[in-house]
């Protein structure tokens, strides 16, 4: 019997790609991909890196796969848009060495701003894609998918899905094959696309197109089951699949493991023996949408929602209403009220007392994408826009534009963590720097992509001297840029620094403030906590704005009156709470021992 | 065999990972087919997590449908409450007793339940209430609270010992393994009478 063994399905790509004799994998992180690379990473014999953003991250790939070597490049959903460009003509160039992209997509948006379905990409850039359902079929289809585009010369696209990606399964392990690479061969026809290169491409990828649709016809990666009574057909495709097999429903079920191009053929053959055919999918109409253009009598979102995870529950009362199983008795316990729980910066976290500055100055922040969004939630509310990495520095010139013109004309202020400024942050800063506007600039460096993990950020190596990879000083990159006003702070220094953040937002033009503190949490910062004098405490809560997960309000044993608490296992002692204490009732365990 | 499904809840930072790919690979080594997965999202940052593990001859979905957890592993009470529609009638509940305010509490916008044993109760569960955390650092760790639930939980699962204990061995820190199979063997042998909670505030 061979190896088996079990891991997710993330997991199960790694393991793919290094089984498939895979050279170079790179990826940008972003969840619900982050653990692909976290897993290549562990594999010797070939090159796995994180690059600065997604775009790079797939440039890097194309350039490995044109000169021969097997190539895979994983991102997030929004990752792709970033990646467009490149994405966009390189479908054009006939692949020499496999490329495939694996993206993970996120319905219910469990930690993402959108919910965009990549399915789409997949059509407009005439590129395949596969949809696995299991980690084991998440390391076959890397595979297959390197198979693909050596033999197409195209590129192949992997979707996943949050709840796909992170479920574990056993899977039979296999030996890693060897896959020489060939080197660059130099032929402009095939790289070079501008006319009148890309025009000839035009032809070669409308053929390639043709092939595909031939093969998905026929591919063993389209599993059909057929029922007894020939009632109804399913047609379905990754998590969705396993979701319905649990529900033992009497039904044929045509499983696309390659839904793009679809093998609407064989559908239309298979939907004419069936009373009743129903598109299972999340998010969008994809396949339901392109069978009924191909006049095929399907049905769909009907019974599903077009947002959200589709869980068993949700597929059990689709097909109780589509009238293809009947409704069945739950017996679960009632749903009763229970208080939320979202998530809260860190104790400790070096985002904590620049949301309080900022929220006591009232300003108005245009936020981006972090850790330091959860600035948005209360009790903070300082961050009034969040969209995409990297945003905030365009979207500040426009609304101090649009506000001059309305002659409302007040300091505005972005914040960006250093992982989103490297990711796409420079450009917005190139333009900003001329600004006539008062803008202020926060730059928030806690030398890693917090949000993600912990990956390395071009400052992190700047900040932990003794890696061998120079970072990028961020002072001398903003004087370089030309930026006159440049600060740096430490922002536990709390009162210095909101002196320095006030008299920023009074300062016409562009002042950009560096906040230096690292994250508590990927650099296990802690120092002895802080304790409630409560002979002391007058319970006035100024404590509790900071909002740290240690500091409550509690009761005294035996009295009503509540005085501020902090949780000794859970302080991490960066003092910020006691430094906004009225009454100095907030004391460090430190100056307790001595 | 049917498929037996375990409802795993927590918030970040607390471990849960770490105790789900344990029990997934217990469940493995012991030969069952098995599908597990945890949600993370943003529980770094202190949010809910949770996960599941199921395991039978042949399991299909890792998520557990409502009113279909034969288990609810809780690490802190008010989670364990969220997740209640999930399980069966008369399903076993294992929690370890710890309290994390959400933002809500801490900003005295709503009230943290202090009730949480009995509201399993009324609903008929079957309810094994351990003071983990204080017994984690009574062994000098207080990251050893999840593997005495897990050694609790052992007694209700028809696994080898010695399987639990080599999966374990291959999971935790190697510095901690002598601590985790301690911690192990206490949960396991941990009974109360009728299996009532030796702490109950509600
Ligand atoms: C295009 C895109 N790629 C990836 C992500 C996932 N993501 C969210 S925030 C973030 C970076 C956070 O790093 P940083 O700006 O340094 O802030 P921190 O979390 O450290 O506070 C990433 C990569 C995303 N939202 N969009
Ligand atoms: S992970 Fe780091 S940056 Fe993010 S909230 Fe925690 S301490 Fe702050
Ligand atoms: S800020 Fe100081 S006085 Fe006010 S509640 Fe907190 S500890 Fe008490
Ligand atoms: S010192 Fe205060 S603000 Fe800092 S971690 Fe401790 S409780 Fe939180």
């Amino acid at each position: 019997m061979s190896k088996t063994a079990v891991m997710s399905v993330n997991q199960a790509i790694a393991r793919g790609f290094w089984e498939a004799g895979g050279r170079v994998a790179t990826s940008y992180p972003g969840s619900p991909t982050v653990q692909i690379m976290e897993s290549l990473l562990d594999y010797p014999d070939m090159t796995s890196r994180w690059a600065i953003n997604e775009k790079v991250a797939l440039e890097v790939a194309i350039g490995a796969s044109i000169a021969g070597a097997r190539s895979l490049v994983s991102m997030k959903h929004v990752g792709v848009n970033i990646a467009a460009d490149p994405l966009m003509t390189f479908t054009q160039v006939e692949t020499v060495g496999g490329f495939v992209l694996v993206v993970g997509d996120d319905p219910g948006l469990s930690s993402s701003q959108n919910e965009q379905d990549t399915r789409f990409f997949t059509r407009f850039a005439n590129i395949p894609l596969l949809e696995p359902s299991t980690a084991q079929e998440a390391k076959d289809y890397v595979d297959e998918a390197l198979v693909i585009s050596e033999q197409w010369g195209t590129p192949v696209i992997i979707r996943l899905t949050s709840t796909l990606c992170h479920s574990q399964g056993v899977v039979q392990l296999g030996q890693r094959r060897d896959e020489p690479v060939e080197g660059f061969n130099e032929d402009q026809a095939r790289f070079c696309m501008l006319p009148p290169y890309s025009r000839d491409q035009q032809h070669f990828m409308q053929q390639r197109m043709a092939a595909l649709r031939e093969l998905s016809e026929v591919s063993p990666l389209q599993q059909y089951e057929e029922s007894s009574n020939l009632r109804c057909l399913i047609i379905t495709s990754g998590i969705s699949y396993q979701h319905l097999q649990e529900l033992g429903a009497d039904v044929s079920i045509l499983k696309l493991g390659m839904s793009y191009p679809l093998p609407v053929q064989r559908i239309g053959e298979l939907a004419a023996l069936h009373q009743q055919v129903i598109v299972l999918e999340e998010l969008m109409p994809f396949v339901e949408d392109e069978l009924k253009a191909a006049g095929l009598a399907v049905e769909g979102k009907r019974y599903f929602s077009f947002t959200g995870e589709l869980t068993p529950d949700d597929i059990r009362t689709g097909l109780i209403q589509a009238g293809v199983i009947p409704s069945a008795l739950t017996s679960a316990a009632e749903d009763s009220h229970v208080v939320g729980r979202t998530p809260i910066l860190c104790a400790g976290c070096p985002h904590r007392p620049i949301f309080h500055i900022l929220k006591q100055a009232q300003a108005v922040v245009i936020g981006d994408i972090g850790c330091y969004s959860l600035g948005i939630l209360e009790p903070f509310e300082v961050l009034k826009t969040n969209l995409s990495m990297g945003a905030s520095l365009g979207m500040i010139q426009g609304v101090a534009l649009a506000q001059r013109m309305a002659g409302n004309v007040k300091p505005l202020v972005a914040t960006i963590g250093d992982g989103t400024f490297f990711h796409s942050g420079l450009s917005g800063l190139a333009d900003l720097v001329n600004t006539r506007e008062n803008i202020t600039l926060l730059i928030l460096d806690n030398r890693t992509t917090a949000m993600t993990g912990g990956q390395m950020t071009p400052t992190t190596r700047d900040f932990v001297k003794d890696e061998d990879l120079t970072g990028i000083n961020l002072p001398e990159l903003l004087r370089a840029f030309g930026v006159e006003d440049v600060q740096v702070v430490n922002q536990f220094h709390y009162d210095k620094t909101r002196r320095i953040i006030v008299s920023a937002m009074e300062h016409q033009g562009l002042s950009v403030i560096i906040a230096t503190r690292p994250c508590a949490l990927n650099f296990k910062l802690r120092y002895p906590h802080y304790y409630v004098d409560s002979d002391l405490c007058i319970s006035c809560r100024q404590c509790i704005a900071v909002n740290c997960p240690p500091i409550s309000m509690r009761a005294e044993a035996g009295t009503e009156e509540k005085r501020s608490f902090i949780d000794p296992d859970m302080c991490v002692g960066c003092s910020v709470c006691s430094q906004v204490c009225p009454v100095k009732a907030i004391k460090s365990s430190r100056s307790q021992e001595v | 065999m049917g498929t037996t499904s375990i409802w795993l809840a927590g918030v970040g930072g607390q471990g849960l990972v770490l105790t789900t790919r344990i029990l997934t690979g217990v469940a493995f080594r012991e030969g069952w087919d098995v599908k597990a997965t945890d949600v993370v999202g943003l529980a770094q940052r202190g949010g809910k997590v949770w996960g599941t593990v199921r395991f039978g001859t042949k399991v299909h979905s890792p998520l557990i449908s409502r009113g279909q957890g034969d288990f609810l592993l809780s690490f802190e009470d008010l989670e364990g409450l969220r997740w209640m529609e999930f399980l069966k009638p008369a399903a076993t509940i294992i929690m370890g007793r710890d309290v994390i305010f959400p933002n809500r509490v801490l900003l005295e916008k709503e009230e943290y339940p202090d009730n949480v044993v009995s509201q399993f109760r009324a609903q008929g569960f079957r309810v094994t209430a351990l003071p983990t955390k204080t017994m984690a650092k009574e062994l000098g760790n207080a990251r050893l609270a999840n593997t005495i639930l897990l050694g609790n939980l052992s007694r209700h699962l028809s696994w080898q010992l010695e399987s639990w204990e080599d999966v374990i061995s291959q999971n935790v820190p190697p510095k901690t393994i002598e601590g985790n199979l301690k911690a192990f063997a206490q949960g396991r042998k941990l009974v109360f009478p009728g299996e009532s909670p030796p702490e109950d505030r509600g």
